[in-house]
């Protein structure tokens, strides 16, 4: 429908009727009612067979579309790594070590290599953070399952 | 006329004031910020505003979109890059201005075009929105489900490059509100044995994730690249605006209002469409449209009225059919939500005093706007220069986390934002609608029900929807704006391909 304008045509039309297909088998498996009516498949399925439609309908435009710029994917799997490892290390040691590692390491994939900016910024994000939010709005922290700073501070 | 009493009480309320004044500051300077936009802010402060009333907190919010629209204007004049997809238009006579030495001219223009756009649409609201709820009323579930087909319809296909990537987004936007039990009759549905998945994926961290951290994503393609301010103008004839050279541009202004707000009314256009709209209108109807282009004041007052006038006529369809009109009123839905709120025409009823004492907020909004962007945009953007984005990125990095767990207290949503941040730069890259996804995720939910309603309702199945005039207008309306979508890109491609041969 936009034939030849945006990236990467035939891999996107595959992908959406690949997921197409994946969704529909997921929906064919959702429970009937107890009456056995459809109504909880009739929304997923519809959802499923559009992206079947429109991925066929992508692959059958598809020309060569605009050139995909891959320069700067590295620093964004980093960053997408540096992401899940972040929320991983919240689960694990809690709010504030995890937070005083992932500063610098953000701030270091944006271009800081100022080291006592990063050593500042390590200490001064989770503090600025934690009175924040944990405490002047008072959310409960996460706290991590194998060690949390918060257990030598007392829940300060 | 509830909107009078509804004036005195916020301006007799200095805490409210406040709010107002505060969100007037942060959506300006954030709207000026290049790759930020008000979204991107609401979504970010929208866990904050869980812990405050519900009026300050929806007026706060609301007065950040609005306030972030004109911001993205300084951007365009001072920086020549929009900080909205919105004042792109602006920036096509704006900074040939500011290279002229006009920049505080031009910013004058855009302050109170902005503010003249930006009431006149609020004022429409005000006017209408009670008449279009009573309409609403009466409407049943078959017509209820095609007013969403046909808002699918059109998010999906309308904005953006791609009309089939598009729809896509919409669809898959619906694919992922089915996560979670279904509402009717408690079955499981996509969640493929996590008990996390059993409560759905959660609004907040799902649209933190798509424009917040999507966004960060996005801006490491940006790194290293400053943002320079052109000098400003000392000569006061070239900053100071006079009646004279202004009145050229009100019936552009007054045009420009209505077609926004006009633009407003539909779900998913936006104000970018209004706004490019409205330029080339104004500049068919010019009396110097050689001018435009090259540095014309009436080039930066049409867009910059008919993206601000979006702001109240968008508001129409979120609260009087639970439907928002855009990326703004899909947040504004998770505040409602949150403070217990039932959104639809019905909040007339149970929400009155509410509802109009927003909408003041909303006028008093416009007037602090205008003024802090009358006397200090030029501040405002010498401000936003001194920002390293180098930092500020990392910063808005961890802010989206900690905003997220916020919501739910529940580190799972902190994985969701997370997958939305990189599915929401990956859209972005790879021509998917970002906007679409989340209006469709938020409609899909009302959109199920009225359709399961309306098939219990039926004898002939789904006939029902052919048969009532209503709903069949709807579905014509989505189909008719879908094919006038198709024709119009392929002849864009063919004019396209004819100029390369």
């Amino acid at each position: 429908m936009t034939p030849g304008s945006s990236p990467a045509p035939r891999v996107v039309g595959v992908a959406l009727v690949l997921i197409g297909l994946a969704a529909t088998a997921t929906s064919l498996s959702i429970s009937l009612d107890q009456y056995g009516r459809w109504g909880a498949r009739y929304f997923p399925l519809a959802g499923a067979f559009a992206l079947i439609l429109l991925g066929a309908a992508e692959l059958r435009s598809a020309r060569a579309g605009r050139s995909f710029d891959r320069t700067h994917l590295p620093a964004i799997a980093g960053l997408l790594a540096v992401s899940v490892t972040y929320v991983w290390a919240i689960s694990a040691f809690g709010y504030l070590i995890s937070t005083a590692l992932a500063a610098p390491a953000a701030l270091w994939i944006f271009g800081t290599r100022n080291v006592l900016g990063l050593a500042v910024a390590a200490i001064a994000c989770p503090t600025a953070y934690h009175l924040v939010f944990f405490k002047l709005l008072g959310v409960f922290p996460p706290l991590g399952r194998y060690f949390d700073l918060l257990d030598l501070f007392g829940g300060v | 006329m509830d909107i009078f009493p509804a004036l005195a009480g916020v301006l007799t309320d200095p805490i409210l004031m406040g709010w107002v004044f505060l969100a007037a500051i942060v959506g300006m300077v954030v709207g000026a910020i290049p790759g930020l936009t008000a979204s991107a802010a609401i979504a970010i402060l929208l866990p904050l505003t869980f812990y405050m009333e519900p009026l300050p907190a929806l007026a706060f919010l609301y007065v950040i979109g609005k306030s972030g629209r004109f911001g993205g204007s300084i951007a365009a004049i001072l920086f020549n890059t929009p900080g909205t997809a919105a004042s792109a238009a602006t920036q096509l006579d704006g900074y040939p201005l500011a290279r002229q030495g006009k920049a505080s001219k031009a910013m004058k223009v855009a302050t109170i075009s902005s503010v003249i756009g930006d009431f006149t649409g609020e004022v429409l609201l005000i006017a209408g929105v009670a008449w279009i709820a009573a309409v609403a009323l009466k409407l049943g579930p078959p017509e209820l489900f095609a007013v969403y087909f046909a808002a699918f319809i059109v998010i999906g296909s309308v904005i953006g490059k791609s009309v089939t990537r598009g729809l896509a987004s919409a669809a898959l936007g619906v694919l992922v509100a089915m996560i979670g039990l279904d509402p009717i009759s408690s079955t499981a549905r996509f969640t493929f044995g996590s008990f996390d998945l059993t409560n759905g994926i959660g609004l907040v961290p799902l649209m933190i994730g798509i424009f917040v951290l999507g966004e960060v994503f996005a801006q490491i393609e940006e790194r290293g690249k400053p943002a320079s301010m052109v000098a400003d103008d000392t000569d006061a004839t070239l900053s100071n605006l006079t009646w004279a050279e202004y009145k050229p541009c009100l019936p552009h202004v007054v045009r420009s209002s209505f077609i926004g707000a006009f633009i407003g009314m539909l779900p998913g256009l936006g104000s970018a469409i209004a706004a490019f709209v409205a330029y080339g209108e104004g500049k068919r109807r010019a009396r110097n449209p050689d001018e435009w282009g090259t540095g014309a004041l009436e080039g930066v007052a049409a867009p910059e009225a008919a993206n601000n006038a979006v702001s109240g006529p968008s508001m129409a369809p979120l609260l009087t059919l639970g439907i928002p009109g855009s990326t703004i009123g899909a947040i504004l839905i998770g505040v409602f939500l949150i403070h217990g709120i039932q959104i639809g025409p019905t909040m007339f009823l149970t929400s009155r005093d509410l509802v109009y004492a927003l909408f003041a907020c909303g006028l008093i909004g416009i007037a602090m706007y205008g003024v802090i962007g009358y006397f200090g945009a030029a501040f405002i953007g010498r401000f936003i220069t001194r920002i390293p984005t180098k930092v500020l990125y990392p910063i808005i990095f961890l802010t989206s986390f900690v905003a997220a767990y916020t919501s739910r207290g529940n580190l799972f949503d902190v994985y969701v934002m997370v997958a939305a941040g990189f599915v929401g730069w990956a859209m972005r890259k790879l021509d998917f609608n970002p906007a679409a996804f989340v209006i469709s995720f938020v409609l899909a939910g009302g959109a199920e029900e009225t359709f399961r309603q309306a098939l219990l309702l039926s004898d002939n199945g789904l006939l029902i929807f052919v048969t009532r005039p209503v709903a069949l207008l709807f579905l014509v309306i989505g189909f008719t704006a879908l094919f006038l979508r198709v024709r119009s890109l392929n002849r864009h491609a063919r004019a396209h391909a004819l100029r390369d041969a």
